[in-house]
């Protein structure tokens, strides 16, 4: 504990309360759920990446012992799929359906379903089914998908173009660049063009549900890892043409999510339909296998950047193509993590003159949407590694580049031309800091000597800026993303002075109940342990406008905030009836109610107050009984945190190995709730982010249309061994627009960790003029880079 | 229905008999036949851990052998480490040093950093590493699951314990 008192707990590293039934293996996933009467099913997918559907014998099936029923997309009429909630105008819609409507898109496609005694025999029924394939043309490449003649994916949108969205570099005062201006004027132009690599959350639990139709009541209760219940409620609801009301989300233990559990899926509408036919709990766990394949895929994008420099280093303009592989279908949030890479690519720096054209481009893979970070690692990749393209053209350290470009901490708040507001930050501190802590200057010395004993040693820089606390609502809306960006907090005071605080929030593993006791009791001054949080039931939790990303947090505990808030000063209404004071005079503090200046005499604990508000019997006039307060916050404006990342590697020009030195971080995310938990995070997102850097990818056979990284030993997923330890530092810039200062920091380790992983490589093969320009950077595909330059 | 075989399986120190499909994994008799949900199925074939238990004292993993196979061994899950709020050193370590987060991995892992300084009571942050690979975690990145399993290590070598 980092404060003598046992009432604030900002700030303190307090233990968390999930981990006492983790530990001992009584955490309650999807998994071990199993209501009396449960049957089982099981999903088969299309082994093909584009082919028509001309039929589907399902009677051997149906015939096998112990089987209840099959579904084929012909027992889906009247049944709906959900929407895309990111509806940019333009963007042509083409849903995700539950089962595939006569044309498979994508290996991996839900095609039928089968639902038996137990999920042996669901599989062994799937055996049995028989689809007439007619197997079509297929297209796995963005720039292939969009030439002429190639496959179309969804004939009703005439072509796989989905959209052409243009950022025109205007910011949100209204003052527009002029991009052209500035390539005419510059000294330089670098140009790069840069493949992100398909990849994803691989969480270690695949998703699962079970759904429980009760035909006397007519609802639906769904046990599902969801993200964000309300919004499954909502469209679930909808889809199956059922009043919301009838429908209860329930979310136990999830054994990780990095946003792609935000997205609604084909099964949450197949394992609901199938409880309603059959009148029985029906459960779907989603093997390895399938999670590879039908979870959403995330990040691949292809980009086209071009710099315009003045020969001190100045960048006067930026712009660029951004074509994103979407994969068959427009997933949940149709093609928004590429327009947030357009937004954000101007990343920390003064670039006044921008221009970025978005292409969201249809293709038989599958769909990319929702994953940790979503768009904005994909921005840094870009525009870090073209700060070091610029640098050497320049020949000006990459350092040096950065600090004359950025942002300066008394620029704020600042208006970017990609259309963001950046509401505070210290960025040239936070680079000075990550510079002395790997100690730049003596490493740089070392490199030197290094290569002149044939060891290869790299520096890799890469400053970030996290847009986070999406959003305030109305700018949602300016936005075509249909939903708020609120999050709601019930707080209620029992009558012996303890708080159970309800929360829309979803916990997946960052420690989200704990935190958010942290602030209650800290607001309350009370023990933690009179704390109980209340998540996972949409019966009882408030409605979440956004739904709950990693970097939630701070808009969550800004409505417990204000809610407590409330709490407080109707306890100090009460209170000063009970006292016989004036409420002016009353004042809550150390979690007591007391008149100011006379706390020793004349006082009440929060108990003594919240036992009078249950009985009710001497409440001023006009007050109601009882001691709750709900407060639902739509935030003033995103927040953006940011820092910068400094990779130290040491490269095998014989293998393409890439060994650790160092990792050093230094990050902003304003005002820290658990510095432990904080810790955790960044280290989570980087293994994340550097998976993505040099190990993980879904890689597409071009020939078949095959996804080749099926089992998790195609997909590397990062081992014990493959990550370093991070060195990590904190600047603490408060938000000024969140009541408690705080910004959202869950997914920020994952924006720099691939471009500084490439520059520290680029930077170590300087010699042989490598550069670094496609992920992940996997030993082979390094060596063949050294191989190509020479070395 | 396929013809079932009967087994009796020796976990956590009690026998039980169960009659099972011989094509039926370790990792779903344990969950499904004996109850012990603590244990994982994270990918089924044998890369992740998660289905990770103690076997004779060896860890196996679950998911790769099947039930009618393990007949007449001792086996440990993580249901067998701690009593009640007498929590194994690993246990206590993972929760001090946030050596987990969604908690998803974390039997197998204790299980497997049990194994760890079992065999080797005083572990480098490299040795750890290094034997610990056959475990996935999605969440921390591992710097604090090493942090965990010295800080267990140091904890053993004073206090005792074992699986």
């Amino acid at each position: 504990m980092t404060t003598t008192q046992e009432t604030r707990w900002i700030g303190v590293s307090a233990p968390r309360r999930e981990d006492a039934p983790l530990i001992r293996g009584r955490g309650r996933y999807i998994a071990d759920i199993e209501p009396a009467g449960t049957v089982h099913m099981a999903i088969l997918r299309s082994p093909y990446a584009h082919a028509r559907i001309n039929g589907i014998d399902t009677a051997a099936a149906e015939a096998l012992d112990g089987v209840y029923c099959v579904l084929t997309a012909a027992d889906l009429e009247g049944i709906g799929d959900f929407p895309t909630i990111w509806r940019l105008p333009g963007q042509k819609e083409s849903n995700t359906p539950a089962l595939a409507p006569g044309k498979a898109r994508y290996v991996g496609e839900p095609v039928a379903a089968v639902v038996a005694d137990s999920r042996y025999m669901a599989e062994d029924a799937l055996d049995l089914l028989d689809v007439d394939y007619e197997i079509l043309d297929h297209v796995v490449d963005v720039e292939a998908a969009l030439a002429d003649g190639a496959p179309v994916i969804n004939e009703d949108l005439g072509d796989n173009t989905i959209i052409e969205y243009t950022f025109p570099g205007i910011n949100a005062l209204g003052v527009a660049g002029d991009i052209d201006g500035a390539f005419e004027e510059a000294d330089e132009i670098v140009s790069g063009r840069f493949k992100v690599g398909r990849y994803s959350g691989v969480a270690l639990e695949t998703r699962g549900l079970v759904a429980e139709w009760d035909d006397l009541r007519q609802t639906l209760t769904l046990h599902s890892g969801s993200q964000v219940a309300s919004l499954l409620r909502t469209e679930l609801a909808a889809a199956l043409g059922i009043p919301e009301t009838s429908v209860r989300i329930l979310t136990p233990n999830i054994g990780g999510a990095f946003g792609n559990q935000w997205d609604r899926y084909p099964e949450d509408i197949l394992v609901s339909l199938a409880s309603m036919k059959l009148g029985r709990p029906v459960k779907w766990i989603e093997d390895r296998r399938e999670a590879l394949q039908a979870t959403v895929h995330g990040r691949e994008q292809l980009q086209e950047w071009q710099l315009a420099a003045s020969s001190d280093g100045t960048v006067l303009g930026l712009k660029g193509r951004v074509l994103s592989d979407q994969g068959a279908h427009l997933h949940s949030v149709g093609i928004g993590p590429a327009w947030v890479t357009g937004a954000a690519a101007v990343n920390q720096y003064k670039i006044a003159n921008y221009h970025c054209d978005v292409v969201g481009v249809a293709t038989n893979k599958t769909p990319n949407s929702t994953f940790r970070g979503f768009g904005g690692p994909e921005a840094m990749f870009g525009i870090e590694r073209m700060m070091d393209k610029t640098a050497r053209r320049l020949g000006i350290d990459p350092a040096e580049l950065r600090r004359r470009n950025m942002i300066q901490a008394d620029e704020f708040p600042y208006f970017s031309p990609g259309g963001a507001v950046y509401d505070s930050g210290n960025y040239p501190a936070a680079l000075a800091k990550a510079l002395e802590a790997v100690e730049y200057d003596k490493v740089r010395e070392e490199q030197q000597s290094l290569r002149e004993q044939g060891v290869y040693r790299g520096i890799g820089i890469a400053s970030y800026i996290h847009v986070s606390g999406f959003g305030p609502s109305a700018i949602l809306g300016i936005l075509d993303y249909y939903t708020g960006g609120y999050e709601g907090s019930t707080v209620k005071i029992d009558p012996h002075g303890r708080a159970t605080l309800y929360t829309g929030m979803i916990p997946m593993g960052q420690g989200t109940e704990t935190t958010l006791a942290q602030v209650a009791a800290d607001q309350l001054e009370i023990d933690i342990a009179n704390v109980r949080v209340v998540w996972g039931d949409t019966d009882q939790t408030p409605y979440t406008g956004f739904g709950s990303a990693g970097s939630r947090s701070n808009v969550a505990a800004v409505a417990v905030i204000k809610a407590i808030e409330e709490i407080k000063a109707k306890a100090v209404r009460i209170g000063a009836g009970l006292l016989e004071a004036d409420p002016d005079d009353v004042a809550y503090a150390d979690g007591r109610i007391s008149v100011k200046g006379a706390e020793e005499m004349r006082s009440l604990t929060l108990a003594d107050v919240a036992q009078q508000a249950y009985w009710a019997h001497k409440l001023p006039e006009g007050e109601q009984p009882t001691l709750e307060a709900t407060y639902v916050y739509d935030p003033a404006n995103f927040t953006t945190a940011c820092g910068t990342h400094v990779a130290v590697v040491d490269v095998d020009i014989d293998t393409g190995k890439i060994d650790w030195v160092k990792y050093v971080v230094v990050d902003d995310a304003g005002t820290i709730i658990n510095p432990l938990l904080v810790e955790g995070q960044i280290q989570g997102a980087l293994s994340n982010g550097l998976g993505g850097a040099m190990l993980e990818e879904f890689v597409y056979d071009e020939e078949t249309g095959q996804l080749l990284s099926s089992t998790l030993m195609d997909y590397l997923v990062p081992s014990f061994t493959d990550l370093p330890d991070f060195e990590i530092h904190h600047l603490v810039t408060p938000s000024p627009h969140t009541e408690g200062g705080f910004k959202g920091m869950g997914e920020a380790g994952c924006f720099p960790a691939a471009p500084a992983l490439a520059n520290a490589v680029a930077d170590a093969l300087s010699h042989l003029g490598v550069e670094v320009d496609q992920t992940p950077v996997t030993p082979s595909r390094l060596w063949s880079l050294i191989d190509q330059a020479g070395g | 229905m396929a013809e079932t075989m009967s087994v009796v399986l020796n976990v956590n120190g009690a026998g039980r008999s169960v009659s099972v499909e011989p094509r039926k994994t370790l990792a779903d008799a344990i969950r499904e036949d004996l109850g012990l949900t603590g244990t994982h199925l994270g990918c089924e074939h044998g890369v992740c851990g998660a289905c990770t238990v103690l076997m004779d004292g060896e860890v196996v993993r679950s998911c790769l052998m099947l039930a009618v196979q393990a007949g007449g061994a001792e086996i440990t899950t993580i249901e067998g480490i701690g009593a009640g709020d007498d929590l194994h050193p690993m246990q206590r370590a993972f929760s001090e040093y946030h050596g987990l987060q969604c908690g998803f991995c974390t039997p197998g892992m204790i299980l497997a950093g049990i194994d760890v300084v079992s065999r080797n009571p005083d572990p480098s942050p490299q040795e750890i590493r290094e034997e610990m690979g056959g475990n996935i975690c999605r969440c921390t990145g591992y710097q604090k699951i090493v942090e965990s399993v010295q800080a267990a290590a140091a904890i053993m070598s004073t206090e005792g314990g074992s699986a």
